[in-house]
């Protein structure tokens, strides 16, 4: 896998270079504003960009721009974008038409290698992550007691929350410390709550939620 | 100073709804003011005209009538005199023009009386000088005393208001400062401190894979990551409390579509309000949406809700409404200290909420 890095800040990004070098994975290019990612992603055409939402030179949504205008010149590019914090405009940008190889990330979630490693293929193989933070933002506010969310218990928010960071029922499985056999119960629960359709594919199973939650309409 | 005036001589047409209740009595669309002080005139003039025909039919001679011209000048005189006092503002200014006023027309009756001594009676006296010049003197002195304390007025009222414009700019600009240090603080938390930790849960990451064989190394590791997490999530939710992200990077239209979208009450918005506001004006209306948003979703059992931000006279406008319950207690939500906020910006907050029928919740605040 070739990766193109765009991370201003050098403590963090020489960190990733690293991470992902010991990882077998190839850093084909590292740069620290919009721009210039535009300028490696047209040289290099990797498989991959992990692009940093608050980049130079604006300092504001620059990484979402660019991560965008990127996936608009070569709609195969898997896209990762890390953020600070989570917006749920943004993932709603990114997702797009396309939903394809994106993910949005809080930056912390680098700390969990094997999970993180985990999100980067899933998402350079064309699949769809989003952070956990995102599915919170979603259900927080929402009150009511006809709404079909707050019928979810505290754990099928969990799973649904780790659903949508396209992890497999395994993987759920073990962040919560349950079986599999749980957590499938858990999702079939989830998915009579929300009338969704039931589907095993992991990819599907994420964009009906995000679908649920209007980020993918 | 001519809104002043409130004698009945001055009383006109246009100085409305007290006036128009002595219309049905006005003859020909005169105050009675005006009636009365034409019909002084009118009587004056024509007496004069009378007496110079009595004199000359009387064989003419001593021109006698000129002492009947003194005497019907001086109500016309005072007339006057008396309407252009009136006209000064109210207080010792008026007070002294009236006496200026009297002292006027004294002394024109001094100064008519001896002229016509002089040149009709040939009485060639020096006298009256004296008078006109105590007169002037009295008058003088009288104006100095009852304005002195006015001109030290004046000019305290003048210092008051070097003081209250200081106030006002340095306010502004420490709101502003405060503002902008704020958002920089926002950006040092996620840039910084944040980063680091970030790049600490990077580290131990790679450490936790080389000792896959040491479970209560692992264990450590595993310990140090949480930690190093909860400390990220308490910055961000420090920094989200200061400015929201989606504020600081697009602003406040966008920052708002977001926060309504959230509460998913299907809010309508129209939105004026472009990127070019203060920080301290943006961050408060921010504030006082969410505020009102909160309270909607929580309490107003509403079908409906709907958002504005337009720019009207240089001020930004902020209305948050809905078509539910209404009730709510305008002093007793969360309103009631962003109402702090907005004043401190030199806005205005009112919140309206009849039982029944809706809240509505209107923020104006100048900008630029």
């Amino acid at each position: 896998m070739r990766v193109v890095i765009a991370e201003d800040l050098a403590l963090l990004r020489e960190g990733l270079v690293a991470l992902l070098r010991e990882n077998d994975i190839e850093v084909v290019a590292q740069v620290e504003d919009g721009p210039s990612l535009l300028r490696a992603i047209a040289g290099h055409e990797p498989d991959l960009a992990i692009v940093d939402v608050r980049l130079p030179p604006s300092f504001s949504d620059e990484g979402i721009l660019a991560a965008i205008e990127a996936r608009r010149r070569q709609p195969d590019l898997g896209v990762l974008v890390l953020s600070q914090y989570v917006e749920t405009a943004y993932a709603s940008e990114l997702i797009g038409e396309n939903t394809a190889g994106i993910g949005y990330l809080l930056k912390e979630r680098i700390g969990d290698v094997r999970a993180f490693l985990d999100a980067l293929r899933r998402v350079a193989a064309g699949g769809t992550v989003l952070d956990r933070q995102v599915v919170t933002q979603l259900l927080a506010p929402r009150g009511g007691p006809t709404d079909a969310l707050s019928r979810l218990t505290a754990r099928e928010r969990e799973v649904l929350e780790l659903m949508a960071e396209g992890r497999s029922n395994t993987a759920i499985a073990e962040s919560l410390v349950v079986t599999p056999g749980a957590v499938e119960k858990h999702i079939t629960n989830i998915f009579a709550k929300l009338d969704l359709p039931a589907c095993h594919d992991d990819h599907r199973r994420v964009l009906a939620v995000l679908a649920y939650l209007q980020v993918a309409s | 100073m001519s809104e002043r005036a409130q004698l009945p001589g001055d009383l006109s047409l246009s100085r409305g709804a007290p006036t128009r209740r002595w219309m049905p009595i006005l003859a020909a669309g005169l105050s009675i003011g005006q009636y009365a002080r034409s019909v002084l005139h009118r009587v004056a003039a024509l007496t004069a005209v009378l007496l110079v025909a009595i004199w000359a039919l009387d064989g003419q001679g001593y021109l006698w009538p000129a002492w009947a011209w003194l005497g019907l000048a001086v109500p016309v005189l005072l007339d006057y005199t008396a309407g252009w006092a009136w006209r000064q503002s109210p207080g010792a200014v008026r007070r002294v023009a009236c006496v200026w006023a009297l002292a006027g027309v004294a002394a024109v009756i001094l100064l008519l009386t001896w002229m016509l001594t002089w040149l009709l009676a040939g009485v060639r006296e020096f006298w009256p000088a004296w008078a006109l010049f105590g007169l002037a003197t009295a008058v003088s002195s009288y104006s100095l005393f009852a304005l002195h304390d006015r001109v030290l007025l004046a000019y305290g009222r003048r210092a008051l208001r070097a003081r209250i414009d200081l106030l006002t700019r340095t306010r502004r600009q420490v709101i502003a400062t405060q503002a902008a240090e704020l958002r920089r603080i926002e950006r040092d938390l996620h840039d910084g401190a944040q980063a680091r930790l970030v790049a600490l849960t990077l580290q131990l990451g790679r450490a936790e894979m080389r000792v896959a064989g040491q479970p209560d190394v692992r264990d450590l590791i595993h310990d140090a990551q949480r930690e190093a997490r909860h400390a990220i999530g308490e910055l961000r939710d420090l920094a989200r409390g200061i400015v929201p992200p989606l504020l600081a990077d697009r602003g406040l239209v966008a920052a708002v579509e977001s926060l309504a979208a959230r509460y998913g009450l299907g809010t309508e918005i129209v939105a004026e309000a472009h990127r070019t506001l203060a920080p301290a004006v943006e961050s408060t209306a921010y504030f006082v949406v969410a505020e009102a948003l909160t309270n909607t979703a929580k309490h107003a059992d509403a079908t409906r809700s709907w958002i504005r931000l337009t720019h009207e006279r240089r001020a930004l406008l902020v209305l948050v409404g809905d078509d539910g319950g209404g009730g709510a207690d305008a002093e007793g939500s969360g309103l009631a200290g962003l109402r702090a906020r907005v004043e401190a910006l030199d806005g205005h907050l009112s919140v309206s909420s009849p039982s029944g029928s809706g809240t509505v919740v209107e923020v104006s605040l100048p900008c630029g």
